[in-house]
């Protein structure tokens, strides 16, 4: 075991070991190279005081770093984008040689964004036979995801797998990590994730992402540098002859010219996350700080904050946005952009290609292309980098220690890399039922569509980020060359790479501006709401928050 | 079932016209026959003669204590500062009526209740009536195939899952719906029915309405089908218009049944939908949305707060017994039985 101070993983865990006190006696402890943990029983209070990794301490836990090999890529990165494959290699290489599983049944909650899976599909019985193990899938809408981790992680039915995008870590959601997931360090950290060779090719900072209060807890599926983007239906701006906007002005006049609310056609969706992009409004926690001054100040707190929202809100009060997204109906957004009532609606980009894909049989005329992001007024915009992993999977922490080390396995062949058999059959499916080779890429059959295309083991854990789709050669040099031209605007936040687990009893705080921005946007509540929100935010532990992360700050410096 | 014996029971033997005579009339033939244990049988003699029943009853109580009374303990995390993810109920501080204190000191509490209020009384007013109209207007139709087909009909709406409805009711009075769009063909805009703060209220009453009314039509006409027929005809025989007879024989009819829906009712005025609600949370704002049940999911579910979640669910419960005992207390002044009586 490299880190001799990780706990034998399948110690159970007694209420004693739950009651760790992290926060500012940690990060002090660690930045000293002290121990991991300091167990605290002093105070009366068991919740969690917070918590940060960083230093000495962090490079015990991070695997080491083994870069595939396997296939190199036709269009390499540029400052950090992702690089880009557009045909496969022949023969598709071989990555993982043993079946990975032992015959045992796993239960996974993973998000999905589109269409459910049947269950029992010839997709999942093809991944099950190859990885010699039963992998029991139950994908739930995305868009709601959040609401539904909440209560299962509340729960005790917790599946072996559980995934959990970054961007639903809001209130407590970090504190039920550190304690319902396995601490997967004694199974990968240093030189023990040699022997799951996909997993070691992860990059160090998506591994470090997966690290909470201290311990690696989860697999990172590593992403982009920049995760969204507002897409717009080429096919469709070129048919109205209207330009493209490059101001937040122009974006108004663009919406009123592609406008037909007559024919059902709105010019756009709810484009609340990239409209914040344009403003350089920070993302969320814990990367809503910036320091101005030498003070931390809020993203709530900025000017930028709230000239984002009297925008949104523009778009609102002169009708250019779809009336059933204003009535948040989220999950069909797609339907809209596909259907032409939208003709600009934001998406991860991430859903990028499978929309690509989808639509290449029903609407040949469709054309799907990510818009160049600015500045509101006209200028370079600041665009602030994702962090390097946004989506994790955890492993029950009741498992066995056999069977984290079976799906550790699994998971190694799930992030097998581009150009694999492994690759091919997770992304694909089989040859002949979910698709045919066409001029050596593979295209989807429409079963093929419905089972394989949705992302499912994906999810379990996914080889560094790479454009790989050679069933859609355009969609590849589209994709990268949009990220390769957005990403020298990219700035890092001020505690990019740290994964902070904030106090139980300011972890909630922010919630309720997520009301209050859509109150706001949709016209029921004024921008200047905002002010009170804010004074109530202060007096209820705001100021408190402030203070810890000046802490952490303060000991550890910035990430950015 | 009682009170269809009730007034099966009642009516033939007292076919007065005033309703409330008759009703002090009837109270003692239905009321139940909990006599006082006849003198010389002990309690074990009375326990053995009865075990059979008593033993029939075991997997109810049993489901019931499981199912109804175990969860209730832990509505000890409304007292602690409750670390649902970590130190879990034996391990959570105690921390008295600190959340409680929250609570009452949170103007969106306050602002809850109000919503909660606001939307049951409009649907107490508006919807409730509507069922009994239906029944009424259903029992005058003679022919029963018309009956059976405009039944049905109005049946249907609730097997769909509120999913559903507000789906249809999105695609039909959202602003891209049906309406919106055929208004728009023809110069006016901005219609939305789905996302006005101010017309929420009516909104879901009115998709409780299309979803439940003719499910609720049941009961009703259950009652109305005990009514002996001979009472109309002698009313007819008497004079009596249709009107006359409504009034005095088929209302009278009903009225115990309304009594008591009404009750359970006002008991349950705190639960204002919570699916229907939630589902369209975003479309309004909270500020005009949000009831007690999704307030405590919010709160609870959502930002991990599970102690004052249950400091707030505690205060619905006692409020709405609170609410039962003085509906049933005023059913019992008007000369009703209510839920359930003393004696």
């Amino acid at each position: 075991m490299p880190n001799s101070q990780a706990p034998a993983p399948a110690e159970p865990a007694t209420p004693s070991r739950r009651t760790f006190l992290t926060g500012a006696i940690a990060v002090a402890a660690i930045t000293a190279g002290g121990p991991l943990f300091t167990a605290c029983s002093s105070s009366k209070s068991t919740s969690n005081k917070g918590s940060v990794a960083t230093g000495d301490a962090l490079k015990k836990v991070l695997p080491a770093y083994v870069p595939s090999t396997l296939v190199a890529p036709d269009v390499p990165g540029v400052n950090g984008s992702s690089p880009g494959f557009t045909k496969l290699p022949d023969p598709l290489v071989v990555s993982v040689k043993a079946k990975p599983g032992k015959g045992s049944t796993f239960k996974a909650m993973t998000p999905i964004w589109g269409t459910v899976p049947k269950k029992d599909n010839a997709y999942y019985k093809a991944v099950d036979e190859a990885l010699g193990a039963t992998v029991e899938f139950d994908p739930l809408d995305g868009t709601t995801y959040q609401e539904k981790i909440g209560a299962v992680l509340a729960s005790s039915g917790i599946p072996d797998l559980v995934t959990i995008p970054g961007w639903n870590m809001q209130g407590q959601i970090r504190n039920a990590i550190e304690n319902r997931f396995a601490d997967l360090g004694p199974y990968l950290s240093g030189d023990a994730v040699k022997k799951y060779p996909n997993l070691a090719a992860i990059p160090t900072g998506a591994w470090q992402m997966a690290v909470f209060g201290g311990k690696l807890r989860g697999l990172p599926n590593s992403g982009g540098v920049l995760g969204n983007a507002i897409f717009y239906r080429k096919d469709l701006v070129d048919a109205a002859g209207v330009a493209l906007p490059k101001t937040a002005d122009e974006i108004v006049s663009f919406g009123k010219s592609v406008t037909d609310a007559k024919n059902k056609r709105w010019a756009f969706d709810d484009l609340w996350t990239c409209i914040q992009k344009l403003y350089g409004v920070l993302p969320d926690a814990p990367h809503y700080w910036q320091l101005k001054d030498g003070k931390l100040v809020h993203k709530i707190e900025t000017q930028e904050y709230r000239e984002a929202l009297a925008f949104a809100r523009k778009l609102h009060d002169q009708k250019l946005v779809h009336p059933d997204a204003d009535a948040g109906k989220d999950g069909d957004a797609k339907i809209r952009f596909t259907s032409g009532q939208t003709v600009m609606y934001q998406d991860g980009t991430g859903g990028w290609y499978g929309m690509v894909s989808e639509q290449s049989k029903q609407n040949p005329k469709f054309d799907m292309q990510a818009l160049d992001y600015f500045a509101a007024d006209g200028g370079t915009p600041l665009l602030w980098q994702d962090d390097q992993a946004g989506i994790f999977s955890f492993l029950n922490k009741n498992l066995p220690k056999e069977k984290i080390e079976e799906l550790l396995a699994i998971a190694d062949y799930a992030a097998a890399p581009f150009g694999s058999k492994e690759f091919q059959l997770v992304n694909y499916g089989v040859e002949g039922t979910h698709y045919h080779l066409k001029d050596g890429a593979p295209a989807f059959t429409d079963q093929g569509v419905q089972e394989a295309q949705p992302a499912t083991l994906y999810f379990l854990a996914a080889p560094p980020p790479s454009i790989a789709h050679p069933d859609q050669p355009q969609m590849v040099k589209d994709y990268a060359g949009w990220m390769a031209r957005q990403a020298p605007h990219l700035k890092k936040p001020m505690f990019y790479g740290m994964q902070v687990v904030e106090p139980t009893r300011y972890a909630s705080l922010y919630t309720g501006f997520d009301d209050l921005q859509k109150d706001i946007r949709r016209g029921r509540k004024p921008v200047s709401a905002v002010e009170d929100a804010v004074s109530t935010w202060k007096k209820s532990g705001g100021e408190q928050l402030r203070a810890f992360y000046q802490d952490i700050l303060d000991k550890n410096g910035s990430g950015a | 079932m009682r009170t269809r014996v009730r007034v099966a029971a009642g009516l033939p033997r007292h076919p007065g016209t005033d309703g409330t005579a008759r009703q002090e009339h009837a109270a003692p033939a239905a009321a139940p026959t909990p006599k006082p244990p006849a003198p010389g049988i002990t309690r074990r003699q009375r326990f053995r003669r009865d075990r059979t029943l008593l033993l029939m009853t075991v997997p109810a109580v049993v489901l019931l204590l499981i199912f109804n009374y175990v969860p209730l303990l832990g509505n000890v995390v409304a007292f602690q500062e409750y670390d649902v993810y970590g130190a879990g109920i034996t391990g959570s501080p105690f921390v008295g009526f600190e959340n409680f204190q929250r609570l009452f000191e949170d103007y969106r509490f306050w602002e809850v209740i109000g919503n909660t209020l606001s939307i049951t009384f409009t649907q107490l007013i508006l919807f409730f009536p509507i069922p009994i109209a239906l029944a009424l207007l259903l029992n005058s139709v003679f022919n029963d195939r018309v009956r059976a087909w405009v039944q049905g009909i109005v049946y249907l709406p609730h097997f769909f899952s509120w999913v559903l409805v507000i789906t249809v009711f999105q695609q039909m009075f959202g602003g891209a719906g049906l309406i919106a769009q055929h208004l728009r063909q023809h110069g006016v805009d901005g219609f939305d029915l789905m996302t006005n703060p101010g017309l929420f209220k009516f909104l879901v009453t009115w998709q409780a309405v299309w979803k439940d009314a003719g499910w609720g039509v049941i009961v009703f006409l259950a009652a109305l089908s005990a009514v002996n027929p001979d009472l109309y005809e002698a009313a007819a025989v008497d004079g009596a218009n249709r009107w006359r007879r409504m009034w005095h024989i088929t209302l009278p009819a009903l009225r115990p049944v309304i009594a008591l829906l009404l009750v359970l009712r006002v008991g349950d005025s705190l639960n204002a939908g919570f699916e229907q609600i939630l589902l369209q949370r975003d479309a309004v704002g909270p500020g005009a949305s949000e009831i007690l049940d999704t307030y405590v999911w919010w709160t609870g579910i959502k930002t991990g707060d599970f102690g004052y979640a249950a400091a707030a669910g505690i205060f619905k419960g006692v409020f709405s017994v609170l609410l039962v005992l003085l509906a049933n207390r005023a059913a019992h002044l008007l000369g009703e039985q209510g839920v359930y009586s003393k004696k």
